[in-house]
Order: structure tokens, then sequence, then C-alpha cells
């Protein structure tokens, strides 16, 4: 300035104004500014750099570069050949990371850009951005965390959009499956289901879209040989902040093993039910023998008219068939459910080939049956010799809950998508305290040798993998209903 | 025997195998087939003997046998017919030893077996 302080022009006067408002606007921002010349030495800097730094403006102003900044990070940026490179193309160099330590402050992490300016200087602009740093690291660990979590579960978890499309699919599902994440990415998980189960899969995703409930259920899943593996599995609606279903997780497990002890006890609980019903069928065997034995008797003797023979030989006829066919019932119904293999079944013909088998035991115990049946078939998916179960078990429990008689009543009723079977009696009751401990394993109120526990617990386990719900209402004193809900086909 | 014989089951069939056993000796059969029929039968005839199934659908045949004889203890003598239970069966011992039953048959039976449930001296041979 070739002018002293006290003769400035008003040029002059507003030029240093400019300098200040600047010099003040880049003490103000949060960033390093420094102002660099050909010869790498600092021409000036900003506030913040020199507060980040823990450096005198002496100290920096007018040094070389290579005094201000530590050898370590000019050797790790090999920033000196950069400004040079700068300097000669005169493009700026942007983003680029820096760690920087200043003495007795913890380590800082930096973007810097270098800016070519046209007074024959360059700008290196610093932006601290140790924190994002430190966050973005923080959600990549946390991401890192559950996916592990994920991949190292010994269950099936996998994750599909809103229409059933596969996004993710864990270890677990690899393994079991032997397919690999990216040969089933993409494509819809009900083509892993077998042909039978596509159905309910397709429904299971669609009441998703709109319902919060998780659903419960089990089939198999396809393997790459061609082969399948019984699962249980949880499907769960995944939402966004808004409430709004964004796709879901379908967790399974692996459940072959313990499928195969499941049979085995409800095939124990099954004959110890047979038991119960002994005396009933006894009664109801020997009546058709006593008529037989009779009718032979009289076929024995001489000189009987041979209408009477006539007659002898059709109750010797009908009798057999009597107590063939209670023999029949029994059979079927002792005999193992051909595994799981889900199908259509007639819920009200279940119902009443059930009510056959038991019918002989409400009889000997003075027991009403009242039927309120459905008029068309009501088809359900399941296993009708699992189900059988289920109502054979109900109907003992409510014949052993009236031994001074009463009335049995099995009400049928459709509720849109859903049939619900109420079996009433008119039995002693339960307390309230022991209500909700009915369908625990071994919980029994019978006498030692009478029951076995199992018969609640075995028919929640049924109507579960049925898909349906199963709950129990009584007043003592008064009796016992039992509802059973299931979906219709 | 001037008295009928009163045959009590729920299945005709077996109605009509005793009836018809019980026929062929000359003996005069009423048959019914609930415990109400019975009890309206004993309290409006006297009959020689009863012949009574235990489980009847709507009353246990022992009550039916009571409630005669609540009535007319000494007219009412009963055979207890039976395909549940067995003849050492204590509800059975009980009954007897109480006198509600004069015997137990149990199903099935042969035709001897039943004609010896009757009392000897009402046999038609023995009048």
């Amino acid at each position: 300035m070739n002018s002293g302080p006290l003769h400035m022009s008003d040029h002059d006067l507003s030029a240093n104004r400019f300098e200040l408002l600047y010099g003040m606007l880049l003490d103000a921002i949060p960033s390093s500014v420094l102002m660099v010349d050909e010869k790498l030495h600092i021409v000036s800097v900003n506030r913040n750099f020199l507060l980040k730094s823990q450096r005198g403006e002496a100290k920096t102003v007018g040094r070389p570069l290579a005094e201000v900044f530590p050898t370590i990070i000019l050797e790790n940026t090999d920033i000196e050949r950069r400004i040079r490179e700068v300097f000669r193309s005169g493009t700026s160099v942007k983003g680029q990371r820096m760690t920087y330590r200043a003495p007795g402050v913890p380590i800082r992490i930096y973007y810097y850009s270098i800016l070519p300016i046209p007074s024959n200087q360059v700008m290196l602009l610093m932006e601290d951005v140790t924190e994002q740093v430190r966050l973005s690291e923080e959600v990549r660990r946390v991401e890192r965390h559950l996916a592990s979590v994920v991949d190292s579960a010994s269950d099936i978890v996998l994750s599909t959009d809103t229409e059933g499309r596969i996004l993710t699919w864990n270890s677990a599902a690899e393994k079991l499956s032997g397919l690999t994440a990216h040969e089933v990415r993409g494509q819809y998980f009900f083509h892993f289901c077998g042909a039978n189960e596509q159905q309910t899969v397709s429904t299971v995703f669609m009441r998703m879209k709109s319902g919060n409930d998780s659903h419960t259920t089990e089939f198999p899943l396809l393997t790459s040989n061609k082969d399948n593996i019984l699962v249980s599995w949880v499907f769960s609606p995944m939402k966004d902040d808004y409430g709004q279903t964004v796709g879901a997780v379908v967790v399974g497990r692996d459940i072959a093993e313990r499928r195969k002890l499941e049979n085995q006890l409800r095939q124990s609980q099954k004959l110890a039910a047979l038991g119960v019903m002994a005396g009933g069928i006894a009664h109801e065997i020997r009546n058709p023998l006593a008529v037989c034995y009779s009718a032979a008797e009289f076929l024995l003797m001489e000189d009987i008219p041979a209408d009477f023979r006539e007659d002898c030989s059709r109750k010797i006829q009908s009798g057999i068939q009597k107590a063939s066919a209670i023999i029949e019932n029994l059979l079927r119904f002792a005999r193992p459910s051909p595994d799981t293999e889900m199908s259509q079944v007639d819920l009200s013909a279940v119902i009443r080939d059930t009510l056959e088998l038991i019918a002989n035991q409400a009889k000997v115990q003075q027991i009403k049956i009242q039927l309120d049946l459905e008029k068309k078939p009501v088809l359900v998916r399941g296993v009708s010799g699992l189900l059988q179960q289920v109502f054979m078990n109900i109907f003992l429990n409510a014949i052993n809950a009236m031994p001074e008689g009463g009335l049995l009543s099995i009400i049928e009723e459709i509720f849109e998508a859903e049939v619900a079977v109420r079996i009433s009696d008119t039995g002693v009751g339960i307390q309230e305290s022991d209500l909700d401990k009915i369908f625990d394993p071994f919980h029994t109120s019978s006498p030692v040798g009478k029951g076995t526990g199992l018969g609640l617990s075995i028919c929640y386990s049924i109507v579960q993998q049925h898909l349906g719900a199963i709950h129990a209402q009584s007043t003592p004193g008064e009796g016992t209903t039992l509802t059973v809900r299931l979906p219709l086909l | 025997m001037n008295a009928p014989i009163l045959v009590v089951d729920d299945e005709p069939d077996m109605c009509w195998a005793m009836e018809s056993i019980l026929k062929s000796q000359g003996y005069e059969v009423v048959t019914v087939l609930s415990g109400e029929e019975a009890c309206y039968q004993l309290a409006n005839r006297t009959f020689g003997f009863v012949f009574m199934d235990a489980k009847l659908p709507d009353m246990d045949g022992l009550d039916v046998v009571r409630r005669a004889r609540a009535i007319a203890p000494d007219q009412v003598r009963a055979v207890l017919v039976s395909g549940y239970h067995y003849h050492d069966d204590p509800v059975i011992r009980q009954a007897i030893d109480e006198g509600v039953i004069c015997g137990f048959l149990a199903k099935p039976f042969t035709h001897s077996d039943l004609l010896k449930a009757l009392p000897k001296r009402d046999t038609p041979d023995s009048r």
C-alpha cells in the first residue's frame, strides 16, 4: 500500500473493509483453511486450523508446510507432491482423507481438498470428519454384528419383500437347503415350498401385507437335491417407521427329529385313550357277540321253523357286521397317522367318525350327545388322523367330567375364513386357577392310572400345527366348553 | 309261572335273542328298550322275573331295579345282564350282597346259562 493509514482513499478503505470481513468469515467457518504459495510456505491460516493444530499464528504463517505438518502426515498423504501438482495443472484435488494428531489431543480425521487460487496460491481446505467417520463405523459395526447374529443362527433366517421375493438367506438356510443365497435371491419363497403349501404361503404373505400378526406353521422346505426337510416356520411382517409393511422375516427350524419324537408321543397317548375307551368298546362288541351266540345255538337245534332259521342266520350276519365295524373304527384310530402329509379334510366327517368311537363310552355313562354340524362339508387343510385325535381327547375329557351323566354338545360354526367347533359338557368344570394350565403337558386332574395329562397338550400342538387355535372356558359345577378354531380352505 | 318275564335291553336284537330263548321254554315275555319303559312296566305289572341290561341309554340298570324294589321289594327278582361288567366286578358283588339282584349274566351267554338264572321252582317243568 503506497499511502499511509491516515490518507487512505475510498477505494483502499473499502478494500480494507472486505479484507477484514473475509478474515472474519474465514475465522468463523468450522473448517481449517490454509493458503500455501508455490514454495510450499504457508501464507495465511484461519483460526480453526490454529485451534485444531494447537499452534500459534507466529509459528505457522510464513513457515514451510513441512515444518507445520508432522512428517508422518506429509509422508502418508504425499500432500506436498499433490500441492505442486495443483500448481502445475490448475485443477483441484478433492475429498482426500487425512488422519491428524496434534500434540496432546486425540486423533482427528479430516477430508481435505486442494483448490487453486488465481494469485499463485493454493487453498488447503480441511474438514474435520472424525465424528461422521466414527458414526458410520459404528453403523457398519452394528450392521456387521447383526449380520453375524443372523448368519451364526442355526435356524433358517430369511427376509423377503412384501410379495414374498427373497432378499436375504442366511448360512443355516444355505446349509439346510443346499441352495446358496445367490441362487435364491429375487425368487419367490413359495418356489421352495412343496406344491401343496404354495397356496398357504401366498395367503400368509397376503395377510402380512395388512396385518401385524406373526404366522406359525410347518411344512417341508425343498432342497437342492429334490428332497425335503420338515421345518417349523414363523412368518413376521417387517414394518417401517410409519407402520407400513415393507417385507417379511421368515424364521424356520428343522424339526424332523422333534417331529419323530412328537409322533411317538402322540401315538402312545392315542393308545392310552384307547385304554380309556376299553369299557365302552367291550360293551358294544359283546352285544352283537351275544346275539350271534344265541342265534347259532338255535340253529343247532332240530325242528325249528324255516323262517326262524332264516331270522337266526340274518341276526348272525348283522351281529358280525356290527362287531367288525366297531373293530374297524378302532383299528383306524389306533393306526399311526401316515406322517404329517396334509390334505383336504372334511372336518364334519372327522367329528362324526370320532363320535362313533366314543358313542359307546358316552352311552354307558348316560351321556346324551347333541350334534349340530354344518350341512355342507367343512373343508380344512390337515391330517385327518391328527384332527381325530384332537376331538377324541376333548370328547373323552368331556365324558370323564360327567361321571353322573349329562349332555355333550358339539356345535360347528363358520366365521368368514375359519371354522369354530365348540365342545361343551355339563360336567364338573375346571377351577379358574387351573384353566391356563390345562394345555400344559402332564397337568392332570385324573387319578394316577386314569389319565396321562398329555391329551390336551397334544391337542394344542396338533391344532397349532394346523394353524388353528384352541381355548377353554369353564364354570366349576356347570361345565366346560373347549373351542377349536381352524382356518378354512 | 303265571307272571310274565320282563326283558330290558336297548339293543332290539338282544331282546329278540332272550325272548326267543324264553318263549321256546314256554314263558310269556315282555321286552322294553329303555330304563323309563322298564320303570313304567314294573310299576304297573307284576313280573315273575326280570332280565335287566346294566347300561341303558337313559338309566343305569341297577338303578331301575333299585327303584322298582323300593316300591315292591319282594316282587322284583332280577338278574343283571351285561357286556360291560364281569362276574366278580365289585359293583356286581355289592349289588348281589345288598340283595338288589339275585344274579349276574355276562354277555355272550349260552341258552342254558340264561335259563339257569331263572329260579328253579319257577321253571314250567317243575309246575
